[in-house]
């Protein structure tokens, strides 16, 4: 054998021996969608993976068998409770389609930040999921209920919460990058959304609740879970949530009513939100100026407007800067007085407007938060008043 | 450069001809075995005997008939010179044939008359007349059945190497074009023509063609694709260095670019010398259809090449290491394909790029009228059945499907053959290694493209090394009017093509 043989060889050699030992087939895979993570009376971790099965989504014929399975188990730490889970599930759990991780209210309340260290540090998760607080309810019992119209329950809430996020600004869709990145930072505490049962969760987990056309048992997306640094300390209101989210700049688009004349009501649709806050610092001590530009449209009128005359418009664009504006001052205010938590990130403003002043008052932050002055602006655009200018009203 | 050169085929001896006309037909007798369409007319002009000699089937017999025989034996002139100035008149006045030469040896005749021409020997003559009556049964111009075009000629080239010429001749009236003949191959003594433009081909290319033309010693050259393996540069690439085609026009078109045809007598395919990489992708149609749709479609080939080279390792890779990549939508909807499929996504994929394989060879080879019980079995059995019997999955029916047709999209069968044959490592590559793996292969390619030559040309050029001024008529097709100069990269010399100023604003 000459020398140019023996390295072919090599070569082959190298080609069999070495190739393939991370390949999976795609039948192998226990797609996991959701994760749910608890901490056990026992103070162990409780895992409850939510995994899909694909061919019953997927098919032409659907059998009675569930879209997706269920499977938990219990480790002293998440990573063994993951390796325990192969003693019940037939396929290794494949975790880079993971679109959901909840977390129980017992271990949010402790504290998020260890057990979120093995889905950060784990290269087979990618770091576009959403991290949600079970409410109210037991990771398991959530994850359980089955959903009608969107076969996978996970999908479902990632959808949910990005409806929500889109056109009622109520919550918002938080990922693991931006949640750890606002645990560590002095200068902001994050808000994570809740999700709820409604209805029972023992009928929500048979395949009866899917096959009535008013599901009894359905899941929900609820407001914004306040945290200070990795604990959760308590929940904002819808109308704090929606201010919240007007000062961080997360609005898309949400409705704003108000009752005008006797009984009727007018409601604003919101459709582009413009935030700019900014820091300053009068005498040494700073303050915080947020300017909102909004514009909306007419979206439903029940009241004898005339909508052709400016004053009306100028009227309408009043009422709905005050309106907004007592939202905002709601959420600030429940930071304030209710949580002591920076969840705006104001911490981070006077951090980058003074970082000589921040190093004084970093360790002590959220006390001084407490008292820190916020100046609000807002400034309301009407564009369209839509098809009519006047309410459908009878004749009196 | 000497035209009419025959290396190796002169035997050692010459053999003069006998001064008897008994001996010299019987001798040719004995040479050719006495064989059966050896045909020897023997008569006498004014009692000096002669004789006619032709193969039969070789001969246009009209000719022999109307313009030898009947010259020779009814209307030369009674007053008859000497018997040894009748070889002189005959030749100077008795037969009117346009191309008549003079042979004093026997190998040279032996080899005119079995190329088909008519002897003329007369007695007491050392000399014979070679009479050109080439005139045999061919296939005459058709339509080209490899190439076709929707818009353009649809002529192709034929068996005949001269009507083969004559086409080019036709279509490049210059007095530069130049066909020069040679003769390869000791037994078939088949006839070889080299064609290009004196002045616009570059001087080095035409000696290289030359040289290694002259340097193939055969017994036998029956098509193109013999010479083709002896001239090209990169013996053992799966990437031809060697440009063929049956239609006149894309080899006039490459004549015009400064390179050189080579036709060679029995087979329609010319080939054409240097070849790079990008005319492979490129059809003698671009140029005649709109200058946009011409571009547009080049692009399209181009993305077929890398379908065709990379969808199903792709699918490998995806599907075995790099679930992730996968919308989750889709993955889902591939995984429930996959359900009780009992092979590995890499022996699916070969066992349906295997049965496509077969499929098509199978097309190929069967006669017209069995050739549609293969499209039956490859559309049922392949597209339905196995699907059906859980053997394989849907979407790599549709992988393989998608991969076949963009392999048929280029229009050199030669070039789609090379992404046959690199189809198949790429796939264990990506079944062993995966994305790592492809992009492995992938830049072994392109390493071995840029390492490529044809007749001293870098293979990848105008790409690599990247000619500015040729990128022209490359991935895009300028319009005519745009298209000023002839590709630098082919010839140096004469580089005008259009006047800037003959289109009208």
């Amino acid at each position: 054998m000459n020398l140019y043989s023996k390295a072919i060889f090599l070569a082959v050699c190298l080609l069999l021996l070495s190739g393939c030992w991370n390949s999976k087939e795609l039948d192998d895979l226990g797609i996991v969608v959701a994760v749910g993570i608890d901490k056990t009376e026992d103070d162990q971790f409780l895992l409850v993976t939510q995994v899909i099965n694909p061919s019953e989504i997927a098919t032409d014929a659907p059998t009675t068998r569930p879209p997706v399975s269920i499977y938990e188990s219990t480790g002293d730490s998440l990573f063994e409770a993951f390796r325990n889970m192969t003693e019940k599930s037939p396929r290794k759990m494949y975790l880079s389609q993971l679109r959901l991780l909840v977390i129980g209210r017992g271990l949010a309340e402790e504290g998020i930040l260890p057990s979120l260290d093995a889905f950060y540090r784990d290269h087979e998760f990618r770091t576009a999921f959403f991290v949600t607080i079970a409410k109210d309810t037991g990771v398991k019992d959530l994850l359980k209920v089955l959903t009608p119209y969107e076969k996978i329950p996970a999908n479902k809430l990632m959808h949910s919460m990005e409806a929500v996020q889109r056109s009622l600004g109520s919550s918002k869709g938080v990922v693991i990058d931006e949640l750890i990145g606002q645990i560590l930072s002095k200068g902001q505490s994050p808000v994570l959304p809740g999700l709820l049962i409604d209805g029972d969760s023992d009928i929500g987990t048979a395949i009866e609740n899917i096959e009535k056309i008013d599901a009894p048992t359905q899941l929900r997306i609820d407001n914004l879970a306040v945290m200070e640094e990795d604990r959760l300390i308590g929940w904002l209101t819808p109308e704090e949530s929606k201010g919240l989210n007007y000062i961080t700049g997360d609005m898309k688009s949400t409705t704003v009513s108000y009752p005008c004349g006797d009984e009727g009501l007018i409601s604003v649709e919101v459709l582009r939100t413009d935030k700019s806050s900014k820091a300053k610092f009068e005498d040494g001590d700073p303050t915080i100026s947020i300017e909102l530009e909004l514009e909306g449209n007419v979206g439903e009128l029940d009241c004898p407007i005339d909508l052709t005359k400016a004053e009306s418009i100028e009227t309408i664009n009043g009422e709905v800067e005050k309106r907004v504006k007592q939202k905002m001052e709601a959420a600030i205010k429940a930071a304030q007085e209710d949580f002591g938590s920076d969840i705006f990130g104001f911490g981070n403003l006077i951090h980058r407007k003074n970082p000589a002043y921040w190093k004084t008052v970093e360790k002590s932050w959220n006390s001084k938060f407490k008292e820190l002055k916020i100046d609000i602006q807002v400034k309301a655009q009407i564009r369209r008043k839509g098809n009519s200018t006047q309410p459908i009203t009878k004749e009196e | 450069m000497k035209g009419n050169k025959t290396n190796h085929i002169t035997p050692p001896d010459a053999q003069p001809l006998h001064s008897s006309l008994d001996d010299n037909v019987n001798d040719l007798r004995t040479t050719l075995g006495n064989s059966s369409d050896f045909v020897t007319r023997l008569f006498s002009i004014h009692k000096t005997s002669a004789a006619i000699l032709y193969m039969d089937g070789l001969v246009d017999k009209n000719t022999v008939q109307n313009f030898i025989l009947e010259s020779l034996m009814l209307e030369i002139p009674a007053k008859r010179p000497i018997t040894h100035h009748l070889y002189e008149s005959i030749k100077k006045a008795n037969l009117p044939i346009g191309e008549l030469s003079e042979v004093e040896d026997k190998h040279d005749l032996l080899k005119k008359l079995l190329s088909g021409d008519t002897i003329l020997l007369l007695d007491k003559e050392t000399k014979a007349l070679s009479i050109s009556t080439k005139g045999w049964s061919d296939r005459g111009v058709q339509e080209a059945t490899s190439e076709s075009v929707i818009r353009g000629p649809k002529e192709a080239f034929t068996e005949t190497i001269r009507t083969n010429t004559a086409l080019l001749r036709r279509k490049i009236k210059d007095p530069d074009l130049r066909v020069e003949a040679k003769t390869i191959g000791r037994k078939t003594c088949t006839d070889v023509a080299m064609v290009y433009l004196e002045g616009t081909a570059e001087k080095e290319v035409i000696e290289q063609v030359n040289e290694r033309l002259d340097q193939i010693d055969i017994d036998a050259v029956l098509e193109s694709g013999y010479i083709e393996e002896f001239i090209q540069d990169a013996q053992y690439s799966p990437f031809p260095t060697v440009y063929n085609s049956e239609k006149p026009d894309a080899i006039a078109g490459g004549i015009l670019e400064g390179r050189v045809a080579i036709l060679i007598d029995g087979t329609p395919n010319v080939l054409l010398v240097p070849a790079l990489f990008v005319n492979f992708m490129q059809s003698s149609e671009d140029y005649y259809q709109r200058a946009d749709i011409g571009t547009l479609v080049r692009l399209l080939r181009l993305f077929c090449f890398s379908v065709a080279l990379f969808m199903p390792s792709l699918y490998i890779a995806f599907t075995t290491f790099h679930q992730e990549m996968i919308p989750p939508p889709l993955l889902i909807s591939l995984a429930s394909q996959r359900e009780g499929v009992p092979f590995p996504a890499f022996v699916e994929a070969l066992m349906m790029e295997l049965t496509f394989e077969v499929l098509r060879e199978a097309g190929i080879r069967l006669p017209k009228p069995v050739g549609s019980a293969v499209s039956i079995v490859g559309a049922l059995v392949l597209g339905q059945s196995a699907v059906q019997a859980g053997l394989v999955s849907p979407a790599m029916v549709i992988v393989v499907a998608i991969t076949a047709i963009s392999s048929f999209v280029f229009p050199a069968y030669n070039m789609a053959i090379s992404i046959r044959i690199l189809r198949f490592p790429m796939m264990i590559l990506a079944a062993t290694f995966g994305l790592f793996g492809i992009i492995l292969g992938m830049i072994a390619i392109v390493f071995h493209l840029s390492s490529l030559k044809s007749f001293g040309k870098p293979y990848m050029a105008p790409l690599a090394p990247m000619i500015g001024k040729d990128q022209k008529d490359v991935l895009i097709r300028l319009p005519h009017w745009g298209l000023l100069s002839r590709p630098s990269f082919f010839t140096k010399s004469d580089q005008k093509r259009v006047d800037s100023t003959s289109k009208e604003r």
